[in-house]
């Protein structure tokens, strides 16, 4: 296999330098870095089968969720009454039940200031029949005008049995998602592509989905077309938001894939197989997570968790702050494993002011004291192991200084292994330490990225050369790479710094990503 | 394969008076189709007078009210968020609508087809369609509504003193004339990056030969005191100039595209061809006109010359267009529309500048010669490339080999003419300047560089180079071509 990869077609510079491979690998694992390293080869790669979906970058997120029969047939369907679906579990509060962000009623104000000024992209979701369903900013009575005429572009240019998508002005894009019954639009001048735009619609799209499912938001607007559908989405103004900032600031939204907590091999065996051991029947999915690191996934066989969904939970559980004070219990849907029906997730914080959390995810509503055991288990375990110490101190340095990779004039960068889902990035050095240059780089990745994954002229490799910094990104059917160097980098610097920091990773891989894949 | 297929323009305007044109292709017989529109006062059932000019006119008239009234609409809603810029393209699942507000409150639409891909079913069920949402550029397709709007003004003026001179009729009357014609010439299946830059191709010249033309145009000057502006071509490209920047891109456009081709045709018949016009003047010299009287002897020869409009935004000059051509070099004189101009006049101009141009024509071409010689035998290079100064307009494209009326040629697939495209956009957006190179999936690589006002797109065919080789490769170019 090894040679194999050698002979593929080599266009960058690589020297077959002498890379020790890391000791327990087998030997199909490449020994160098090369460019035209096969899926499963490159460094990061989950040693069996991926914990993932699988996902190439954007097209599986365009793809419609299924509601032809769940995978996994003991999801309970959605049932009529909505009010079960809040069940009370210990002494802990549930999602976001009419919280604190409910009714921040805003004065009814000019409509248009509210529109015009904000720098970050406006998100709109209304119903078929014209009404508000959700803002982002300004209240939804004084932009119901506004939604209003939205609604009559969109019936207007179908009514010639076409779809509207997009308008762009200099500087100003406007981007229409339609998934019936709702509309979903974005004013966006931050001069991302229509497809980066579409991404973070549809996402919203999904989080409304992982409320409600799709069943019954169809139900909904059946029985009434003017139904108001706020009333159901009441609460979750707090979650919507929260994953709106991700969109902005969080790479792996863009990269359909998750970063993982930095830790050692052998502390990530405890915890993996700790997590392994606290089972229970009815568990699908248990997901440790380090605030948006992932730390252990362990998962039902045969099932597998698509990044969207993990996402959404990831992201749920941040958003509330009642999950730290105690055990929380929710049902929630994963849209893209199944639109049609609800699982019910335990999520609990280890401790308040930690950012270690706990989500498992069930298929029985009953389940919550299983559950609650299954968490008991788990940190009893760790705590025997002495793990739980060192997780604890892993958490202090939860990422590292892209200094640590020893090539000069990089200033950042971004690698994903494809099979296996994950990606590895270090902290933000100097030049992005406030939130608007943190903004502007991400927005130059998700250039870089849109630009490699052009839905009819899709690129190998980009590189920018700017006033501000030089760019180079490339994708490869292993993995994806952007890289942020200083205006002073040469080319031929970024070209060496593509091999060293693939042999760099190489090296790190165990530390880095999570290499087994288990499940219970 | 696809082919772009429709092309709907409309123009349309603000709250008081309004002016919608709309332009169409019919998909079997590529009749572009147009509309345009002007209306006062947005009046109950009075939507129709809006349109000005719509195409095609066949369209029945519920239905053009209806395509302007979305137009409005989209205008109207992205006012809302953003009051300064108004809305410049609208993209649904068939086809990409272009908006263009020329004058205050008059807009030209343009909708143009996306391409689609017929995919078979089985059980004799009729195909799906699939339509491509992004293989139109929008930059190259805003920039062709402009050149419509920049040639219509060029031989009509501006719509408002149309309207002012003439009322709605006069306006319409003249959309019409105009567009029908003209769209059938757009061919908006081969617009690329070009068109966005509508430059002009200069003649490259060594400075004795320059300096000879030049005295050439200023002794004609001289004698004919009726010329107020001259341009020199030859090749169909452009030597000197004495119109401003702007007028003479749109005017340059329209000789190379338009006029010229016309007149190639017949010279390059053979010598017993009926298409070969007769000898005429005298046999001294190769002058003729390429517009006015075809025939100086010819005693019911009309002396009428087009008219073109130029510095429309502050002394609006109407004037005569006379292209006078011999052998390869032609030259424009543009004199004040209200002076007559009679056969005196271009017996004179005739016998003053025919004998001369000839005599220049050979010697460019002489020089011309030489200057190939010297440089040696061209080889098929490594690279093609399109360059473009923004501050002469100055182009050249080694990517483009001919440029005709109906199409341009090109020597590269599509696909990495629209990535170069795709640069020149991401160009735009950013005043500073910006190096981009691109592998595309086809593996060649494709570079952009921007600096000091000036643009250079290369393509090139070494599959297996690495970036640093294709780095100093751009490099050696670029010293070439400064």
């Amino acid at each position: 296999m090894a040679s194999d990869v050698h002979s593929k077609g080599v266009t960058w510079d690589t020297s077959n330098g002498n890379l020790t491979p890391v000791e327990h690998l087998p030997n199909s694992r490449s020994e160098s870095p090369t460019p035209g390293l096969v899926e499963g080869t490159e460094p990061g790669a989950g040693q069996e089968r991926a914990m993932f979906v699988h996902t190439q970058s954007f097209e599986d997120l365009t793809a419609d969720v299924e509601l032809t029969g769940s995978r996994l047939s003991e999801i309970e369907e959605v049932e009529e009454e909505k009010e079960e679906e809040q069940q009370q579990g210990g002494g802990g509060g549930t999602g976001e039940t009419g919280g604190g962000a409910e009714g921040v009623e805003e004065p009814k104000q000019e409509v248009h200031a509210v529109v015009r000024e904000k720098e970050e992209d406006h998100v709109f979701v209304l119903s078929e029949a014209g009404k508000p369903i959700y803002t982002r900013y300004g209240s939804e009575e004084a932009l119901s005008t506004t939604m209003g005429v939205m609604m009559a572009l969109v019936s207007f240019v179908e009514a010639n049995k076409n779809v509207i998508l997009s308008i762009h002005a200099d500087g100003l894009r406007v981007v229409f998602l339609r998934k019936s019954p709702l509309v979903l639009v974005c004013v966006s001048r931050t001069g991302q592509s229509d497809s980066e735009l579409w991404r973070e619609l549809h996402y919203v799209y999904y989080q409304i989905l992982s409320l409600l499912t799709l069943p019954q938001l169809q139900r909904v607007f059946q029985q009434r077309q003017s139904y108001d559908l706020r009333r159901l989405l009441s609460g979750s103004e707090r979650v919507t938001a929260g994953l709106l900032r991700l969109l902005e600031t969080d790479a792996g939204l863009m990269l359909n894939a998750t970063m993982s907590l930095p830790l050692c091999g052998t502390t990530r065996n405890i915890v993996c197989t700790s997590l392994q051991a606290a089972s229970s029947k009815n568990l699908v999915f248990s997901i440790l997570l380090a605030g948006d690191r992932l730390v252990a996934l362990i998962r039902k066989k045969e099932q597998h968790l698509h990044h969207t969904d993990l996402h959404l939970l990831s992201n749920l559980a941040a958003s509330s702050s009642s999950f730290r004070q105690g055990e929380g219990w929710t049902p929630v849907c994963l849209p893209k494993f199944n639109a049609s029906g609800f699982f019910h997730a335990h999520i609990s914080y280890f401790e308040p002011a930690s950012d270690l959390c706990l989500i498992l995810v069930s298929t029985d509503r009953e389940d919550f004291f299983n559950l609650s055991d299954c968490k008991q288990r788990f940190l009893e375990r760790l705590k025997k192991r002495n793990a739980y110490q060192t997780l604890k101190e892993a958490l202090h340095s939860p990422t590292y200084p892209v200094s640590q990779v020893g090539i000069p004039e990089l200033w950042h960068f971004i690698y994903k292994s494809k099979s296996s889902g994950l990606y590895t990035s270090p902290e933000l050095p100097v030049p992005y330490h406030t939130e608007e240059e943190q903004e502007r780089l991400m927005d130059l990745y998700q250039y870089l990225h849109s630009r490699l994954h052009h839905l009819t002229r899709p690129l190998r490799s980009i590189y920018r050369c700017t006033n501000t910094e030089n760019l180079l990104a490339w994708s490869t059917s292993g993995f994806e790479l952007y890289l942020c160097f200083s205006p002073l980098a040469t080319k031929a610097l970024a070209m060496s710094a593509v091999t060293k920091l693939l042999k760099w990773i190489r090296k790190e891989e165990d530390r880095l990503f999570i290499l087994n894949s288990l499940t219970y | 394969m696809y082919l772009i297929k429709g092309m709907p323009i409309r123009l349309l305007q603000g709250r008081t008076n309004e002016l919608q044109t709309h332009l169409n292709a019919d998909d079997q017989s590529k009749n572009g189709f147009w509309n345009t529109g002007k209306t006062f006062g947005p009046r109950e059932g009075e939507e129709e007078k809006k349109i000005l000019f719509y195409h095609p006119c066949e369209v029945e008239k519920n239905e053009k009210i209806r395509n302007v009234g979305l137009c409005e609409a989209i205008v109207q809603f992205t006012r809302t968020f953003c009051p300064t810029k108004p809305a410049k393209s609208l993209h649904t699942q068939k086809n990409r609508q272009f908006f263009h507000e020329p004058e205050e409150s008059f807009w030209m639409v343009m909708v143009v087809r996306n391409p689609m891909i017929e995919k078979p079913n089985k059980d004799g069920k009729p195909p799906t369609i699939e339509y491509q949402e992004d293989e139109i550029l929008d930059s190259v397709y805003g920039a062709v509504l402009q050149q419509c709007y920049s040639m219509y003004k060029l031989f009509n003026g501006t719509f408002i003193r149309t309207f002012e001179a003439g009322g709605v009729e006069l306006l319409i009357q003249k959309l019409e004339k105009f567009f029908y014609r003209y769209i059938q010439t757009l061919h908006l299946q081969s617009c690329d990056l070009l068109d966005v830059f509508g430059g002009l191709s200069f003649f490259p010249l060594d400075k004795m030969t320059y300096l000879k033309i030049q005295s050439f145009v200023n002794r004609v000057e001289e004698s004919l005191s009726l010329v107020k502006y001259t341009a020199f071509l030859y090749n169909d490209q452009l030597i000197w100039s004495g119109l401003e920047q702007d007028d003479m891109r749109i005017l340059y456009k329209y000789l190379t595209t338009s006029l010229f081709p016309r007149h190639t045709e017949p010279e390059l018949a053979g010598r017993d061809s009926p298409l070969r016009p007769e000898v005429t003047g005298n046999l001294l010299h190769y002058g003729r006109f390429l517009t006015g009287p075809a025939n100086l002897k010819d005693p019911e020869t009309k002396f009428r010359f087009p008219k073109i409009f130029v510095n429309t935004e502050d002394s609006y000059e109407e004037l005569h267009l006379i292209v006078y051509k011999a052998m390869s070099a032609a030259v424009c004189f543009m004199i004040n529309a209200s002076v007559e101009l009679t056969r005196e006049f271009c017996e004179q101009l005739d016998a003053l500048v025919g004998p001369q141009l000839t005599l220049l024509a050979s010697d460019i071409c002489e020089q011309y010669n030489i200057n190939k010689r010297i440089s040696g035998p061209e080889k098929e290079p490594q690279f093609k490339f399109i360059y473009f100064n923004h501050m002469n307009l100055a182009e050249k494209s080694t990517i483009h080999m001919r440029k005709t009326a109906s199409v341009s040629l090109t020597s590269v697939h599509p696909d990495l003419i629209k990535i170069l495209g795709d640069i020149n956009s991401d160009f735009a957006r950013v005043d500073a300047d910006e190096e981009i190179i691109v592998k595309a999936m086809t593996d060649y690589w494709v570079v952009g560089k921007k600096s000091d006002q000036r643009e250079l797109y290369v393509i090139l065919n070494q599959k297996n180079a690495n970036l640093i080789e294709v780095n100093d490769e751009v490099k050696r170019l670029c010293a070439a071509v400064q």
